[in-house]
């Protein structure tokens, strides 16, 4: 690389600051990101400590140690949905993954009109989240509902079935709905992936005597891994995208049946007002975020390095 | 006016020095070629003569003035990138003309500099075409036509020629002579193809491990190697190196075989040794050139033959280590066939086992 | 022979699954979009009819008259509402653009110290979830006053957008080999000249559509913008979906016209993004 002259965009501070020039292009995006992400967070943080309450602003000085923590750790409902967070987000990643394989192998196996197609797979990543939370409560209403509307006039089910009122079938409603909304970013990245491999190994394994199976196992997957992890890390980034959908579809209702720790944050904080009680809970959260990015960033290297793309 | 010196030039990736100090002096107009093996720091070298990298120690010089911390822009050079690195945006005329257009050039002065670059390199039929058209070829034509265009003091090469096929190659090293003759500018040009390196210079520079091992033209490079790793890097096939000492005056190999030291050396009486000697100069009796003074004869029994047409090399035994020869007017020779060779002694090698430095004197 | 033609009627079979399977997964793709869309044109009555009506007797516009109506008659003031998130989602992807350039840039051309750690601190940001977030920045912007201001809401949606687009844009810049901007120097340009004049036209197109992205993104949000916009004045469409729903009813032939408002950019759009997105995503991350 060569020294940075005088005539870079900021070559004034730069001589003067003497800051490198990879700081300097970075400075906008990390001051802009410690403003609204990292004070609000510390900020959070301090509030957790208090028992601030959005009703009574001078409460914020009232501290109360970790005693909002230890509400939590020994709240039922707490734990009741953290752990229906994490198996929740659990099946639906997996599923998402292995649906959007399945499509993007479809997909890719279709001679004529795949652009099409492949314009038809991305169509839910337009539609907002809360717009996919209406109109599955729309769908699963269980009086005028598409669903429903369909299941009796086909003769399959004579009664209305509650989907979003009883508590198992309304869990599975937000999950077919989390689905539907997300299996695109998998098949359209592990499309992506089947695209790029190469055809050489392919052809070896079929010569080799591997069976289709066989030649899936050992080298389209191990190949695809890399784009699935990628496309992992992009959905641990935005997974809360689907407190929206719940909030709308269920609010973690029927009786808490689908509380995730999402809505449960919003109710306390917003609904009963008990800021410094959210805010703990919300750090528990963000922890757990943080934790999926990090750990699928983690397996997308390794994955990159297995296959010598690492850098 | 553009010679170019480098004074101690050091390069270093944080603690990692990957050039160590070295020392080079180019004429203007001389071209000389950056030799080695991969990884040895020639890259690093050239960039760091056309500014792309930082110099870490010592001094570069292009014409009287240093230009350590000048940048590539005002050191007034052009270069031709292994990839070529053509901007795949503009058209072949764009990209032969951007760099007047960036000095600000009038519109018809560039219209005549990239015509007669194009007349130069027959691109005139590939002038509006993007350089995603183009064939590897054609390409690399476009690469040295955006070189030529500037008129620059000094020209560097980067593999150029690495990624064309052998035909292509053989063509267009012929095309950079010509280009060079015409021009007279001073090129630095990095391969580590020995043969585009033997045949393009007035100079070589061997380089290994960020060192130069010598330095020199074709000629001397070739027939006085100052290392073993020079004479067997330059040359094909490679030197043959056979492990040897010095007794009674002469020199042993390891099974005993003597012969007598090859003029010019400087040895002493037990010196562990190595002896060189080109397959060139390794021939059989009857199918070799006329003897010189100095020639030693050995038996030696072929295991596999190479026929090439106007000779055929030869896969021997001797001293327990494969070595190879040449035979001219070649007849067929089975395997296992016993012949006498001739070695030019005149044209041998000797260096020290330790060191590998020639014990030429 | 016999083998031939098992493997034959194999083949077939599956060539027929192949194409049920596809047909199967695609209709639950398209099926409730294409509801929304069908019931903004079909009267409430209709949607509403007990045993359902799937021949839709009469298609009409009613719905979305009601929707740009006055507010008395149902209506919704919706073009402000379109207007504010057009106002709030183009100017925060601009910006995003421009910081996630420099950020991009600095992890495509540099080598520093701590690198890969920045970089997952960056991505980390995003994973905050946006209702852990939209507490505490509540708080904060309810304190300097810019609640309910597009100000407020373009500050957080660019906070939100970077890190992504600083992926996405590093990605495309990888892309982009080093030797052209290094040509680029050689040949006479500053460092300044190369970037505009060389790699930046290559890379457009990526960073296109990574404003894109950053637009749907902000388009298409909710949890942080329901609770920084309290009025019509900064409201975005998403939240404005909420004016059709009251304590126990819910218009939904008008919302499914609003709906259809806030599909339809974002459906142009990611057509025109389709095939950038995802090289720069596989290029990225892959690559990388
Ligand atoms: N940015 C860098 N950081 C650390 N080491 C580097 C860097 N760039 C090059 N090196 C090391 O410097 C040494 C010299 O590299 P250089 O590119 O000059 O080799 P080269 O002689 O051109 O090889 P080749 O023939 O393969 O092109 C190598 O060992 C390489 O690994
Ligand atoms: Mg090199």
């Amino acid at each position: 690389m060569v020294t940075p002259s005088i005539d870079l965009p900021n070559g004034l501070l730069m001589t003067r600051l003497k800051l490198p020039p990879w700081l300097v292009l970075l400075l906008p995006a990390i001051l802009i990101l410690m403003a609204v992400v990292l004070i609000p967070l510390l900020l959070s943080l301090y509030s957790s400590f208090t028992s601030y309450r959005l009703t009574r602003p001078d409460s914020i000085t009232n501290w109360i140690g970790t005693f909002n923590y230890e509400k939590a750790a020994k709240d039922e409902n707490f734990w009741a949905a953290f752990g229906r967070t994490v198996l929740f987000l659990t099946i639906a990643l997996n599923l998402e993954m292995l649906f959007g394989l399945g499509l993007a192998l479809m997909v890719s196996k279709v001679t004529k009109g795949q652009r099409l197609l492949r314009t038809v797979m991305m169509f839910p990543m337009m539609f907002s989240p809360i717009l996919v939370g209406f109109q599955f409560k729309f769908i699963f209403n269980d009086n005028v509902g598409l669903v429903n509307n369909a299941l009796q006039s086909l003769g399959l089910s004579s009664t209305a079935i509650p989907w979003l009122v009883d508590g198992k079938l309304a869990l599975f409603s937000i999950a077919f709905a989390e689905i539907w909304m997300s299996t695109s970013v998998f098949g359209i990245l592990i499309l992506a992936g089947l695209y790029a491999i190469p055809q050489d190994p392919l052809e070896a394994a079929k010569v080799d005597g591997c069976t289709s199976w066989q030649s899936f196992r050992f080298v389209t997957l191990p190949f695809l891994m890399p784009f699935i992890y990628i496309a992992m890390a992009i959905r641990s980034l935005d997974v809360a995208r689907a407190y929206d959908m719940v909030q709308i579809m269920t609010n973690g209702g029927p009786a808490r049946r689908t509380e995730l720790l999402w809505t449960l944050i919003g109710r306390t904080g917003y609904v009963d007002a008990k800021m410094g009680y959210a805010n703990a809970m919300g750090y528990i959260s963000i922890f757990l975020a943080i934790f999926f990015t990090v750990y699928f960033f983690k397996k997308l290297t390794s994955a990159r390095a297995e296959l010598g793309m690492g850098g | 006016m553009a010679q170019v010196h480098l004074r101690s030039v050091v390069k270093k990736y944080g603690g990692l020095q990957v050039v160590h100090a070295i020392n080079l002096d180019i004429a203007d107009g001389e071209f000389v070629v950056l030799v080695g093996p991969s990884g040895c720091g020639k890259s690093t070298t050239l960039r760091m003569i056309a500014g792309l990298e930082d110099i870490s120690g010592g001094e570069v010089l292009i014409g009287d003035r240093v230009v350590n911390d000048l940048p590539p822009r005002e050191r007034n050079l052009a270069m031709v990138f292994q990839n070529y690195a053509l901007y795949p945006h503009m058209s072949v005329r764009e990209n032969l003309g951007f760099s007047l257009k960036i000095a600000k050039r009038s519109q018809s002065e560039i219209d005549r500099a990239v015509d007669d670059a194009a007349e130069i390199l027959s691109l005139t039929p590939l002038l509006d075409r993007k350089p995603g058209q183009l064939s590897g070829g054609q390409r690399q034509r476009v690469a040295m036509g955006r070189a030529i265009v500037r008129h620059p003091d000094v020209f560097l090469f980067d593999e150029p020629l690495s990624n064309l096929d052998a035909k292509l190659r053989t063509q267009m090293r012929v095309e950079i002579k010509k280009l060079h003759q015409r021009l007279k500018s001073t090129i630095v040009y990095v391969t580590h193809d020995q043969v585009e390196a033997m045949t393009l210079a007035d100079r070589i520079v061997i380089m290994r491990d960020g060192h130069i091992e010598q330095i020199g033209t074709p000629l001397e490079v070739f027939e006085r190697p100052n290392t073993t790793f020079v004479a067997t890097f330059i040359g094909s096939p490679p030197m043959n190196m056979l492990p040897a000492r010095v007794g009674g005056g002469r020199v042993v190999l390891t099974d005993g075989t003597a012969f007598d030291i090859p003029p010019g050396h400087k040895v002493e009486e037990g010196q562990d040794v190595i002896f060189g000697a080109r397959a060139d100069n390794i021939m059989p009796v009857g199918h070799s050139l006329p003897a010189t003074e100095h020639v030693a004869e050995v038996k030696m029994s072929v295991q596999l033959t190479e026929p090439l047409g106007t000779e055929t090399l030869l896969f021997a035994q001797l001293a327990g280590q494969e070595v190879q020869a040449k035979m001219l007017n070649p007849r067929p020779v089975a395997s296992g066939e016993v012949l006498t060779f001739q070695i030019n002694l005149d044209k041998c090698h000797l260096f020290d086992a330790e060191t590998g430095a020639s014990l030429r004197v | 022979m016999t083998t031939d033609r098992t493997h034959r009627n194999r083949k077939r079979a599956l060539r027929i699954a192949h194409f049920i399977g596809l047909f199967i997964a695609m209709s639950i793709i398209c099926i409730p979009g294409l509801w929304i869309v069908l019931n903004s044109f079909r009267p409430t009555v209709e949607i509403m009819a007990k045993p359902p009506v799937w021949i839709p007797n009469e298609l009409n516009l009613d719905h979305y008259r009601a929707m740009f109506g006055g507010n008395g008659q149902g209506g919704v003031p919706v073009l402000t509402y379109f207007r504010n998130s057009m106002v709030i989602s183009v100017t925060s992807t601009i910006i995003a653009l421009l910081v996630g350039m420099g950020g991009g840039y600095a992890f495509a051309r540099y080598r520093f110290k701590g690198k890969a750690a920045l970089f997952v601190g960056l991505m980390a940001t995003r994973a905050v979830p946006g209702v852990a977030l939209s507490l505490p920045l509540f708080i904060l912007f309810a304190r300097i006053g810019i609640i309910d201001t597009h100000f407020g809401m373009i500050l957080a949606y660019v906070a939100m957008n970077v890190p992504f687009t600083v992926w996405l844009i590093d990605g495309f810049f990888r892309q982009v080999p080093r030797e052209l901007a290094e040509a680029a120097e050689i040949d006479g340009c500053t460092r300044w000249q190369a970037f505009w004049r060389v790699e930046f036209p290559v890379a457009r197109a990526g960073i296109a559509s990574a404003g894109i992205f950053a637009f749907l993104t902000s388009w298409n949000e909710y949890a942080l913008a329901s609770q920084l916009t309290r009025s019509v004045y900064s409201k975005t469409m998403p939240v404005g979906l909420l004016d059709f729903t009251s304590e126990f009813t819910l218009n939904w032939g008008g919302m499914c016209a609003l709906a259809v408002l806030m599909i339809i950019p974002a459906l142009i759009l990611t057509f025109l993004v389709q095939k950038h997105l995802i090289a720069g995503l596989t290029f990225g991350g892959v690559k990388g």
